[in-house]
């Protein structure tokens, strides 16, 4: 197991230099320049500031002064917020957005189980249409509706909960709830097949025929074996909450790390986009490691480190 | 095998839960009281205390006044800053830190005299120096602040900021020199009529030397590292989140100022920012369009008209846009009436013309004056029948152009509208709307690569000339092969004759009417229009037509309670 | 006592005649697996609703525009933002469908209008109606190739890469973390520059990554199959890679597929909203189900209709491709067969 994951930290920093590279060109495509009022600018104006942040070198050169300076472990300067490094901008803001995907996911993860759970072993009866329902709405709603519904009838019409902001452990609770949504309905639903499936398996039938009560079946045997698609996708939707969602941080006004990558393309702030794509990059391979991981862990007969024999 | 699972899930579980205990001690050190609770204002004492909430749609980009270039940064630069004038409710500069001035006769030279009393919130004098000192540092090589260009009226700026020129980085040429400590002498390259009023602008303020040099790389990265000198002091920043302005102890007008803290917080949303307004929690919001119908029977509801004008540019590369009559159809298809009052609802005004209204005066006339009403108002019977002339003269019947727009959702709507109406009028016009984001946009417009564009533009100083400038043979916002050596003329010797005001007045209005009347060059659409929700307690914040939106030295709170 | 010894010799064996086709063959009435599932689909009332809610709504996309005598973009600032009017049902207040809006203000009357909207009008006059099927039109479309491609190139490479294991699935997968690693948006934006707005380039943009949730779930599970006792007995039987994966491993794979289409179908729905939106979907005045809940979404307070009606169609659809999605996975699951 040591040597398998060793390797795969190898690969990691492979697939990491790649994505470097393939963005840091690409990026380099994108059309206008980084500089914020860039409708007022004269085109000398713009040349002498591209000549002084080193922009006007041809794209190779720059890209080996890139990774060099990568290498060394400096992320650079950003340009949209002028003198502030790279690495201080997301280490500001990845603790709202880390805070609030870690808490909707305990919460979504938690209650997607439950509910799934409960509709398989009620399959085809009126619990499990209604979880069906929820959880397909859950998904069919776009987020931005439902949070904003939230924020209108629990932070203005009943006052139960502070509207937006990011200050005290309440203002967490409705972005929270409105980003566990669907994983909620994720999770439900993914349970809820496998549940279905593993229950009509031989060794559900023998340990049922040992005398194990329904709920211990159910809690050993049955929810192990379901865990696999579940942790499938929950792995880099965890990476997603954790590194910010756009529209909830958007709606609740969090200072988090989603907003800042779009802002960030949208101005051709290149430090600032190589930095977050690093960022990211590393947790959500880091995180698919793990899940790949888990699979042996909860499935024995799963082995990932050898070939076809 | 089985062990080392074991120690590994519980690795998991610890270095799990270390993350989460590291997330939740962070939100403890955020838990310090904030004044604005959801209940905050009604437990407070009778005495109606002067504090002011608000929101901005962004994080501060910069607060360094020799790089700061965004709206949301001029806007609290404004309020912490001071330069040698400030303006007032009317947009009139007012005496800042300067307590006067006097100009030479040829108009040219300007020596301020700075007030004694004035001082930076650490207790050093504000000085002469300190204006030479802020505008050697923006106009240093090194620096790169992209507002350089907004000082081009000062005399050598814009030789000193050219690559090509010898004196490229020679500060010391600048025409700006410290007599003495409380004199300032300002020499420019031409009597602009306008300069004062420049001076109030966030990249005219001063810096303070010591200070700057003591904080080095940190310099106005934090509201500690930066030292102030107008009727407020920044003391609080959290990036992303929030900032807080109080009332600052050292400032020469202090008895002026009767706010004692403003709060700003970061709000993106405009649903947001309205619960916020709702719940009281914000005092100001900004409506977009599609907001208003719900609010404008809401007895704050206001609107403010703005000096930002719309219109179509319409690119002479394409044959079809080189034939004048094709361009004045354009220019009388659209209903604009009906377009301001239904679809933006937001105050904004048809506009026939470039230059805005309540702008710039002369003895107390408005530019507009001449022809109130603009070029080419809004006539479907004559568009058709220029339109057909103009087809003729192309030898064609029918005519597919494409529509650049913006892709904010008011843009597309506005732009729906606006392709229908030319449809409707033009017959034999196809419209295909092209929306783009904002830089992919540019960049299309920069290299010429459009047919027709939706475009808007606000003034950078209080002249007409900020708007008429645009159009001259390859200007840098002409980008549509515009050209006509009357009206390059005419702007030309506005630009560098100025003995004789009230006739380059006449000249500026002369092109105006050429551009618009002669040449359709353009086709106007609206001055744009602000919808707003302001509380009825908050008095005497000032918008302004330029440079920062409002001033809130003069403002203060009554009748909360 | 000792028996005779009878010495067992390959001579004394010899291979069974299996043709191919008979391998699996099955004792009982011969009724095909498709059949089956068939008669097990059809018994199922919630998928059967399902089939019909969806097949009911792809036909008045094609319908519902004709029965409108206004076109998608037939503007008329005269008759903005028009609630609901049906005609019949105009005096069953609670309903919402007699031009009443929200304010309890007849807007039919103020605005003088004669006319009956039945999905109402927008911010531009357009008649709801009209852009609410065109918009459905295009969303099935979107919907459908979403699943195509999650189906085609997903499951193929999900499958291929969790069977061979070993380096393939090494390689393969790295190749996966590089392109979600890429950020999305800036191949979008470059995108937009390079292309036409249009169909095609949603489809590229989907393309690109929208397949990899799929690919990774089908892995997964195929990853947990593998290992079996049922591929063994069937490798040991002698079937090959392909018969394996077609007969064995897909049908076992079908729960998860199924519910990962059907949660690719909103993303994907919204996704093309959101394209349209930057300028790489459908050129406006053209809409989708999508941009239309965008954009109503705004006016939610005031003009409800203009939000609700288009999430109440998107809604339903999902509703009942989850219900027929959920009824094919018991009718196919060869488990659950009797």
């Amino acid at each position: 197991m040591g040597k398998y994951v060793l390797k795969r930290i190898g690969y990691m920093l492979l697939t990491l230099f790649i994505i470097a590279s393939v963005t840091f060109f690409l990026m380099k495509l994108l059309p206008g320049s980084p500089f914020n009022n860039e409708d007022r600018l004269s085109d000398t104006q713009k040349e002498i500031l591209l000549d002084k942040y080193g922009l006007n070198e041809p794209v190779p050169v720059q890209y080996v002064k890139y990774m060099t300076a990568l290498a060394q472990g400096d992320l650079g300067i950003s340009f949209q917020f002028d003198g502030r490094p790279v690495s201080t901008l997301i280490g500001e803001r990845i603790g709202a957005s880390a805070f609030l995907g870690m808490q909707s996911l305990i919460l979504g993860t938690v209650l997607g189980l439950i509910l799934g759970t409960i509709a398989a072993i009620r399959h085809n009866s009126w619990v499990d249409y209604s979880a069906t329902v929820a959880s397909v709405l859950g998904l069919s709603i776009p987020s931005f509706v439902f949070a904003s519904l939230l924020q209108y009838y629990v932070g203005v019409k009943l006052q139960w909960l502070p509207v937006a902001f990011w200050t005290t452990w309440e203002h967490t609770i409705l972005p929270s709830i409105a980003l566990s949504l669907v994983v909620i309905a994720t999770t439900s639903r993914f349970m809820r097949t496998e549940i279905l499936e593993v229950l009509g398996q031989d060794y559900i039938i023998t340990a049922r025929s040992k005398g194990l009560s329904n709920a211990r079946v159910i809690v050993t045997h049955a929810i192990r074996n379901a865990m696999i698609p579940v942790i499938t996708i929950l792995g880099p939707l965890a990476v997603n909450l954790i590194t910010g969602t756009l529209v909830i941080e958007r709606i609740f006004s969090v200072p988090g790390l989603g907003q800042q990558f779009v802002s960030s393309i949208a101005t051709n702030d290149y430090p600032v986009i190589m930095g977050t794509t690093l960022f990211y990059s590393t947790l959500f391979i880091g995180v698919i490691l793990l899940v790949d991981i888990l699979y042996g862990i909860i499935d024995p007969r799963i082995r990932i480190s050898g070939g076809k024999e | 095998m089985k062990k080392s699972k074991l120690t590994f899930l519980m690795a998991l579980t610890l270095i799990f839960s270390l993350f989460l205990a590291a997330c939740s001690g962070g939100k403890d050190e955020a838990k310090d009281p904030k004044p604005e609770g959801n209940d905050g204002t009604k437990t407070e004492k009778p005495a109606e205390p002067q504090v002011l909430n608000l929101t901005e749609v962004a994080e501060l980009p910069s607060l360094d006044v020799s790089k700061a270039e965004d709206a949301a940064s001029f806007q609290v630069l404004n309020n912490v800053m001071e330069g040698l004038y400030r303006l007032d409710k009317t947009d009139k500069p007012v005496p800042g830190v300067a307590e006067s001035h006097e100009v030479s006769e040829d108009g040219k030279v300007y020596t301020f005299k700075i007030r004694k009393d004035a001082k930076w919130s650490n207790g050093d004098p504000v000085t002469a120096k300190d204006f030479v000192y802020s505008y050697h540092r923006t106009l240093n090589k090194d620096s790169a602040g992209s507002y350089q260009y907004i000082m081009g009226d000062i005399k050598n700026v814009n030789k000193i900021i050219n690559p090509e020129d010898p004196m490229y980085g020679k500060v010391e040429e600048l025409g700006v020199v410290a007599k003495d400590d409380h004199t300032l002498e300002i020499t420019l390259e031409n009597a602009v009529p306008y300069f004062v009023g420049l001076t109030s602008f966030a990249t005219f303020y001063p810096q303070n030397q010591k200070f700057v040099e003591s904080q080095g790389d940190k310099y106005a990265l934090e509201a500690n590292t930066l030292v102030y000198n107008g009727p407020f002091v920044l003391s609080e920043w959290k990036h992303e989140e929030s900032w807080k302005m109080v009332k600052n102890d050292q400032y020469w007008d202090k008895d002026s100022v009767k706010l004692d803290e403003i709060n700003v917080n970061v709000v993106k949303d405009v649903g947001t920012d309205l619960n916020l307004y709702n719940t009281n929690q914000n005092d100001l919001v900004g409506l977009s369009s599609e907001y208003v119908d719900q609010y404008k029977d809401n007895a704050d509801f206001k609107t403010e008209t703005e000096a930002t004008m719309w219109y179509l540019k319409m690119n002479q590369k394409n044959p079809v846009f080189k034939n004048v009559n094709v361009r004045k159809a354009f220019s009388q298809a659209i209903d604009k009436e009906s377009m301001v009052k239904v679809i933006l609802n937001n105050g904004s005004v048809a506009a026939n013309y470039l230059v805005p209204a309540n702008f710039t005066n002369i003895d107390g006339e408005d530019f507009r004056a001449k022809y109130k009403d603009g070029f080419h108002a809004f006539d479907a019977a004559k568009a058709k029948s220029d339109w057909e002339a103009g087809l003729k003269e192309l030898k064609k019947d029918k005519v597919e152009v494409e529509f650049l727009v913006g892709d904010t959702e008011s843009s597309i709507k506005l732009a729906t509208y606006i392709a229908a109406q030319l449809e409707k009028s033009l017959p034999g016009l196809k419209v295909t709307l092209n929306p783009q984001p904002f830089k992919n946009r540019l960049d299309l417009e920069n290299k010429g690569q459009y047919d027709f564009e939706l475009a808007g533009w606000g003034p950078d100083y209080q002249d007409s000339m900020t708007f008429l400038d645009m159009f001259v043979t390859d200007g840098g916002h002409n980008r549509m092969e515009y050209s006509n050596k009357k009206y390059d003329d005419l702007i030309k010797s506005a630009k560098t004759d100025l003995s004789d005001l009230k006739k380059r007045w006449e000249n500026l209005q002369e092109a105006e009417r050429i551009l618009l009347e002669e040449d359709a060059a353009i086709a106007p659409l609206y001055q744009r229009g602000r919808a707003l929700l302001v509380k009825p307690y908050v008095k005497d914040v000032f918008k302004h037509g330029f440079g920062a939106d409002y001033s809130y030295k003069w403002a203060y709170i009554e009748g909360k309670q | 006592m000792s028996l005779p010894k009878h010495e067992i010799s390959t001579e004394l064996f010899q291979p069974a005649q299996v043709r191919k086709e008979n391998k699996e063959v099955i004792a009982r009435p011969s009724i095909s697996f498709w059949k089956d599932a068939w008669i097990r689909l059809r018994k199922n009332k919630a998928a059967v609703t399902g089939l019909i809610i969806i097949v009911f709504i792809a036909l008045m996309a094609f319908i519902g525009p004709q029965m409108s005598k206004y076109g998608f973009n037939d503007q008329d600032l005269m008759r903005v933002n028009l609630p609901p009017k049906v005609q019949g049902l105009e005096n069953i207040s609670f309903l919402g469908l007699d031009g009443v809006d929200i304010r309890g203000m007849d807007q039919y009357k103020l605005k003088q209008q004669k006319d009956y909207f039945w999905f109402g009008t927008d911010a531009l006059g357009r008649d709801q109606w009209t852009r609410i099927w065109e918009g459905t039109q295009v969303s099935l479309l979107i919907a459908f190739v979403a699943a195509i491609l999650d189906l085609l190139i997903g499951i193929t490479y999900g499958g291929i890469s969790a069977f061979y294991g070993g380096k393939t699935d090494n390689y393969m997968q790295r190749f996966i973390e590089i392109l979600i690693g890429i950020p999305n948006l800036v191949i979008i934006i470059l995108l937009i520059l390079i292309l036409k707005p249009g169909i095609t380039s949603i489809i590229i943009a989907m393309a690109i990554s929208g397949w990899t949730g799929m690919a990774r779930i089908v892995r997964a599970q195929i990853l947990k199959l593998k290992g079996q006792e049922f591929v063994l007995a069937s490798r040991t039987l002698g079937a090959g890679d392909k018969r394996l994966v077609s007969k064995h491993l897909i049908p076992n794979v079908l729960g998860p597929i199924i519910i990962t289409t059907t949660f690719t179908i909103p993303t994907a729905i919204f996704f093309e909203a959101f394209l349209s939106f930057i300028g790489l979907g459908l050129r406006p005045p053209t809409a989708s189900l999508g941009s239309l809940v965008n954009e109503g979404f705004r006016s939610l307070q005031i003009f409800p209709h203009l939000m609700l009606i288009p999430s109440i169609i998107i809604s339903l659809l999902m509703i009942s491709f989850n219900m027929l999605g959920d009824g094919l996975r018991d009718a196919l699951d060869p488990k659950m067969r009797k």
